[in-house]
């Protein structure tokens, strides 16, 4: 479902955040990646989305083509996508079950389903009872659980958390790990990043993959 | 399409909130676009009065042909049938010495005391001849004609000086439409602007989340019909206002203006207001959209 093909990526001011990378993850994966801060992790993701183009090499991502895909068929990608940014990207001034009800309102998830939709996930990320507050009056552990709730919600193909467990407890962390690795399926396929290689169950993980300085230095898992 | 109409709540509370964030600014915005739309309602409505008056004026057309005093009444008859058959004549009628002192009367009103002080009648017979004033230079020549005719007394020069007036005024209204629209646009698309500027982080996350571009431009279509539709409905009424009271002045001084009445001129001036507007506002919203897509 993804494949990447000595994938580089430069950025404008000629930082190389990715350095020529191999990988394939197929459907229904389970994908941790780790590395150290400023190794590419969130660069990857970035490219992922289509929020970066490549700079040279291939990328695929389910039938899109990164390095020449148009805009429609960027959005039509990010709308398989449930995306979790590692600055989380909650609108402020709305409540978490907006910012959550506000992922799935141009998919084609029925209208009368969001708000059920919205306030069971935010039950499942133990957020029950903060379903009416700002966003910005939120913990950024609290937030990061809106985050989360709001990707789970849009019923996607593909999850990419970037570090959703950052600033959580370790109760929390490994409550949010568990959700996220309980949404993998044959259809599926769940990529998270993270520092917290401790908190890592690498008996659900098909594929972990260790990035430092832009370049895949391990590549190992339970089935590759 | 359907995914707008499933999110039409969403949208206008987005556009409020974004009409909410910039208070004064969009205050500010709001008062000139008002004050753009009146001077055009103001324009527009004298141009339907000129209008009006022209095709009244025209429509009421009609030469007084004086003969000289020797004519006797049946050669009088005799001359008006004669008239008649001029082609471009619409018809002739008579009109006696006594008919047109009681004519006189009647427009002077209350002033008409003066004419006490007249021995005798002062006034002339004449031949009211209406005609069709596409004919009328043809139908002059032809008078002139006719033996025993003193003079012709017509509103031709009148007519031709409102036409001139009205072309300038209209050429003059048509600029200033045009002037004023420019700036409606111009500040439509301002606000738009910074409501994009002042929201590109969320238009940025909603961008990332696979939103059309539709869903994410709505809100601020909705903000620039808002702002133009509400400012053209207030200048409608400050206009209806403005229209009532120049007739209150008017219907003294100049009591036979064939002026429109007020409800109609109101009416299809806030009929053309609001419908432009609409223009604008959907106009302006989509070049600011435009412009900050580009940026
Ligand atoms: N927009 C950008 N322009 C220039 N350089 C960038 C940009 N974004 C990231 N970088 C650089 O690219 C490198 C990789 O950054 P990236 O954000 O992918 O790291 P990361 O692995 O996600 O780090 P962290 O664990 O701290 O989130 C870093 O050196 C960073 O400074
Ligand atoms: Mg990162």
């Amino acid at each position: 479902m993804i494949t990447a093909e000595n994938l580089k990526l430069q950025y404008t001011d000629g930082t190389e955040a990715l350095k020529g990378i191999d990988f394939q993850i197929n459907k229904g994966e389970l994908v941790y990646i780790t590395g150290p801060s400023g190794s590419g992790k969130t660069s990857l993701i970035k490219l992922i989305m289509g929020e970066e183009k490549p700079t040279s090499g291939q990328l695929k991502v389910l039938e899109h083509t990164m390095k020449t895909e148009n805009p429609q068929g960027i959005r039509d990608l990010r709308q398989k996508i449930g995306p979790v940014f590692q600055e989380l990207k909650l609108i402020n001034g709305r409540t978490s079950l907006e910012n959550v009800m506000l992922g799935m309102r141009f998919l084609s998830i029925p209208r009368n389903q969001w708000k059920i939709k919205a306030t069971e996930a935010l039950d499942k990320v133990r957020l029950g009872h903060k379903i009416l507050a700002k966003a910005e009056n939120l913990s950024w552990g609290e937030r990061q659980r809106v985050a989360i709730a709001r990707a789970i919600t849009r019923k996607p193909r593909l999850i990419l958390a970037d570090e959703p467990t950052g600033n959580l407890d370790v109760e929390n962390a490994v409550n949010i790990l568990n959700i996220l690795n309980s949404l993998r399926d044959e259809e599926t396929t769940v990529i998270i990043t993270t520092h917290a290689t401790h908190l890592i169950d690498e008996t659900a993980a098909t594929q972990l993959m260790h990035i430092e300085n832009g370049l895949i230095h391990l590549n190992g898992g339970s089935h590759s | 399409m359907k995914t707008i109409i499933v999110n039409l709540g969403y949208f206008i509370k987005e556009s409020f909130i974004t009409l909410k964030t910039n208070r004064l600014s969009n205050f500010l915005s709001f008062v000139s676009i008002t004050l753009a739309f009146f001077l055009l309602a103001l324009v527009i409505t004298t141009w339907i009065v000129s209008l009006q008056i022209i095709d009244v004026l025209e429509q009421e057309a009609e030469f007084n042909v004086f003969f000289h005093e020797a004519v006797d009444e049946p050669s009088r008859i005799l001359m008006a049938e004669s008239i008649s058959d001029i082609s471009g004549v619409v018809s002739t009628r008579v009109v006696g010495e006594a008919e047109a002192l009681q004519r006189m009367e009647e427009i002077l009103g209350e002033e008409a005391q003066v004419l006490a002080y007249f021995d005798e009648n002062p006034f002339d017979a004449f031949i009211e001849v209406k005609v069709d004033l596409a004919q009328s230079e043809a139908i002059i020549a032809a008078l002139q004609e006719i033996p025993d005719v003193r003079s012709i007394r017509d509103n031709q020069q009148v007519l031709d000086q409102i036409r001139n007036i009205t072309r300038i005024q209209q050429f003059l209204g048509t600029l200033f439409i045009v002037a004023a629209g420019a700036a409606t646009l111009v500040v439509i698309s301002h606000i738009i602007r910074q409501g994009i500027y002042h929201n590109r982080e969320q238009i940025n996350t909603l961008r990332l989340l696979g939103a059309p571009e539709s869903f994410i431009a709505l809100p601020f279509l909705l903000v620039g019909l808002v702002m133009t539709v509400g400012g053209g409905l207030l200048a409608s009424i400050m206009t209806g206002a403005a229209i009532n009271m120049g007739y209150a002045q008017m219907s003294g001084p100049i009591p036979y203006l064939p002026l429109p009445t007020q409800v109609v001129l109101i009416r299809n001036t806030t009929f053309i207001i609001v419908f432009l507007s609409l223009l604008l506002g959907i106009g302006g919203s989509v070049m600011g959209l435009k412009t900050s897509k580009e940026s």
